[in-house]
């Protein structure tokens, strides 16, 4: 087989100047390789630090001298007692404010009157006052010396230094969650849907039932999760107005309080796990709402 | 007002509404101010204006969705003024459809069914036969159980009027009904709720910005500004006989003309026309309207039309599109020439021709009117 001639010429061609290497082209918004591991590095040096590491300090702490101290500092009866209070004051606070929170968010969302933005700025007044106060404010309202409080004493009604105390000032430091989470969504969802359903025929509270609530169901949940892991955590509110009366009016983050002034480590310690994994539970509940029902939600701001 | 119990509404005599000197406002602002209208039985009636011009008031006045201060509404004869949403049985279709989005394509139609009082409400194998029926009228048999996140935006327009059907309504109502779909599917929709008027016989009415829209759809267009009506009739009378200049504007597609008007007549573009019959001793400033095709080229020999210069021709269609700069007139107007007429070579861009009027709706100027 003869080779083709002009095959044979145009391989005699001398090959010219290769063309100069295209300059890799990089997308405006991205940096180079350095700097990003770089940032990369830094944000996960300083979660392990700030983050991850003291959650595991808690855990080590906990087990440090095995795992029968652990278990003994949870059964031990001023802790139990402490794990049953927190229960029951969130078992009242969290309901409470999902139906106050519900109540107010819809008021606000589908509704004109006069004195609305005064209304949204008193439900975000939790957020804005120290704990604190919050607690304060109760001794004030309620306790002997306060405005209420001798009258409520002699009737033989004691809220202060007792449970109902700290159901109130869990209620008060709890009650933005569920609202913040419903107004915008509330908001951003209109009233169109109402007015079609009672277009259609249906009275008010079939509306709210049918229409109004499961528009916002996922939105609600997100805002009880929140609500219901401050309720089981706060700190200081509860402690100005508990009197920490070990076996009576500690909540668990008071009693971690009172385990570690006494230099019980590990049993201090062994409770704050239990608000630990709460923490935990909370935030894969979350996490798992935002992923399953992130359009739901999208209108809110996140916390 | 119709018995709640009567089953077969889509085939019941149609309704007449009627609206008695209708106020409404928001602060200072008058939304509806002294409005009447008669809408006749089984008629299709356009609410047609620009937005802020009552339009959308009126007709959920009208629903009973918002409360008007002054003012009767009445369904055949009785008044329905106070009544409830619920006991005026208004079919409402919502600009953005609102549709329940939680609930399926067959939940959503079946919605006003299910909330019916228990001794009205039918059994759940007739609801399922009827939600089935209607969404077989709205051409989406098959939907039933998609949500509406699901479906496009024409589809959820006709589970809209499904929803809005099943509850066998008085009238039906609905508010910028093509206003969120794109041309294509607006077009189509047009000639489809064309066909479910006809088929239901159900006095209907519909809020549109589109003038093209109401004209082509509509019995009957109302075009309203700042609250009130501006001229109601049929089609052809608003096209052909737009009452006020404010109409005319509306409508689109017209040159002004500042002119003098003597003795009811005026000159525009070369052509001496007169003014409408209400008019035919005014004398004084007055507004012309010419539509493109009430312009046409004449010869040069005649020359008694208005020099105008030729700016550009766009020669494809059924007509050849000029676009003239007319002397004394400052936007460029768009007319249709013959086909001849261009083919002979008259036609080119750059070119000065005469141009004249043959009708034309001239109105004293409104300074001269009562109105501000």
């Amino acid at each position: 087989m003869t080779p083709d001639p002009l095959a044979i010429e145009i391989a005699r061609i001398p090959a010219g100047n290769p063309p100069p290497p295209r300059a890799r082209f990089r997308t405006p918004l991205s940096e180079v390789l350095w700097v990003r591991f770089g940032l990369i590095a830094i944000a996960v040096a300083f979660l392990a630090l700030m983050l991850a590491l003291p959650l595991a300090a808690v855990f080590a702490e906990a087990f440090r001298r095995g795992v029968e101290p652990f278990l003994a500092a949870l059964v031990e009866p001023d802790a139990l007692s402490a794990v049953r209070l927190t229960l029951f004051v969130a078992a009242i606070s969290v309901p409470a404010n999902l139906l106050f929170g519900l109540v107010a968010s819809w008021a606000i969302a589908k509704f004109q009157f006069r004195g609305k933005s005064f209304l949204i700025t008193l439900i975000d007044l939790p957020f804005s006052v120290s704990p604190v106060i919050s607690g304060l404010v109760y001794i004030l309202l309620f306790g002997s010396y306060g405005f209420i409080g001798p009258w409520l004493i002699a009737n033989g009604y004691q809220i202060v230094f007792a449970v109902p105390g700290i159901v109130l000032a869990t209620i008060f430091v709890t009650f933005p969650f569920v609202a913040r989470q419903l107004i915008p969504l509330m908001e951003q969802q209109g009233t169109a849907e109402e007015e079609a359903a009672l277009s259609l025929g249906a009275g008010g509270l079939r509306t709210f039932w049918s229409v109004t609530l499961p528009n916002v169901k996922w939105a609600l949940l997100y805002g009880v999760l929140l609500c219901n892991a401050r309720a089981m955590g706060e700190f200081g509110a509860v402690s100005v107005v508990s009197g920490h009366i070990r076996g009576k009016t500690n909540t668990m983050p008071l009693h971690v309080e009172i385990l570690y002034n006494e230099y019980n480590f590990v049993a201090a310690f062994a409770v704050a796990t239990l608000l630990a994994l709460l923490a935990l539970v909370t935030l894969v509940l979350k996490s798992a709402l935002e992923w399953r029902y992130g359009g739901e939600l999208a209108a809110s701001g996140r916390h | 007002m119709r018995g709640y119990q009567n089953e077969d509404a889509i085939h019941r005599a149609p309704v007449r509404i009627d609206v008695e000197e209708l106020g409404k406002s928001y602060g200072s602002f008058a939304a509806l101010n002294n409005v009447s209208l008669t809408v006749r039985p089984g008629e299709l009636l356009a609410l047609l204006g620009p937005s802020g011009s009552g339009k959308t008031t009126l007709l959920r006045a009208i629903a009973g969705l918002t409360a008007t201060e002054e003012g009767t509404i009445r369904f055949d004869g009785e008044d329905a003024t106070t009544l409830s949403l619920r006991a005026r049985r208004v079919g409402f279709v919502f600009q953005q459809y609102a549709l329940f989005r939680h609930m399926t394509v067959f939940d959503n139609v079946a919605f006003g069914l299910r909330v019916r009082p228990r001794g009205e409400r039918p059994r759940a194998g007739e609801i399922a036969r009827r939600v089935r029926r209607l969404l077989e009228l709205v051409q989406l048999p098959g939907l039933e159980t998609r949500f509406p996140s699901q479906l496009s935006g024409g589809q959820r327009q006709r589970v809209a009027l499904a929803r809005a059907l099943a509850i066998e309504p008085n009238v039906l109502l609905l508010d910028e009904p093509f206003g969120a779909l794109d041309a294509k599917v607006r077009k189509e929709l047009r000639r489809w709720l064309r066909e479910i008027h006809t088929e239901t016989g159900l006095t209907t009415i519909f809020v549109t910005h589109d003038q093209e829209e109401a004209l082509e759809l509509a019995d009957r267009v109302v075009i309203m500004r700042d609250g009130e009506i501006e001229q109601i009739g049929t089609p052809v009378e608003i096209y052909e006989e737009p009452a006020t200049p404010y109409v005319c504007e509306f409508l689109g597609g017209v040159a002004r003309f500042e002119v003098t008007a003597t003795e009811g007549e005026a000159r525009v573009l070369g052509s001496q026309l007169p003014l409408a019959e209400a008019d035919e001793t005014y004398s004084g400033p007055a507004l012309a309207y010419v539509r493109g095709h009430e312009i046409e080229i004449v010869s040069r020999d005649i020359a008694e039309g208005v020099p105008a210069l030729v700016r550009n021709v766009r020669p494809f269609g059924p007509a050849i599109t000029v676009e003239l700069s007319i002397e004394g007139h400052r936007d460029r107007i768009e007319i249709s020439v013959p086909r001849e007429l261009f083919e002979g070579g008259e036609i080119r861009i750059g070119q000065g021709v005469f141009v004249r009027a043959t009708s034309a709706r001239v109105f004293p100027s409104p300074k001269a009117d009562a109105r501000p």
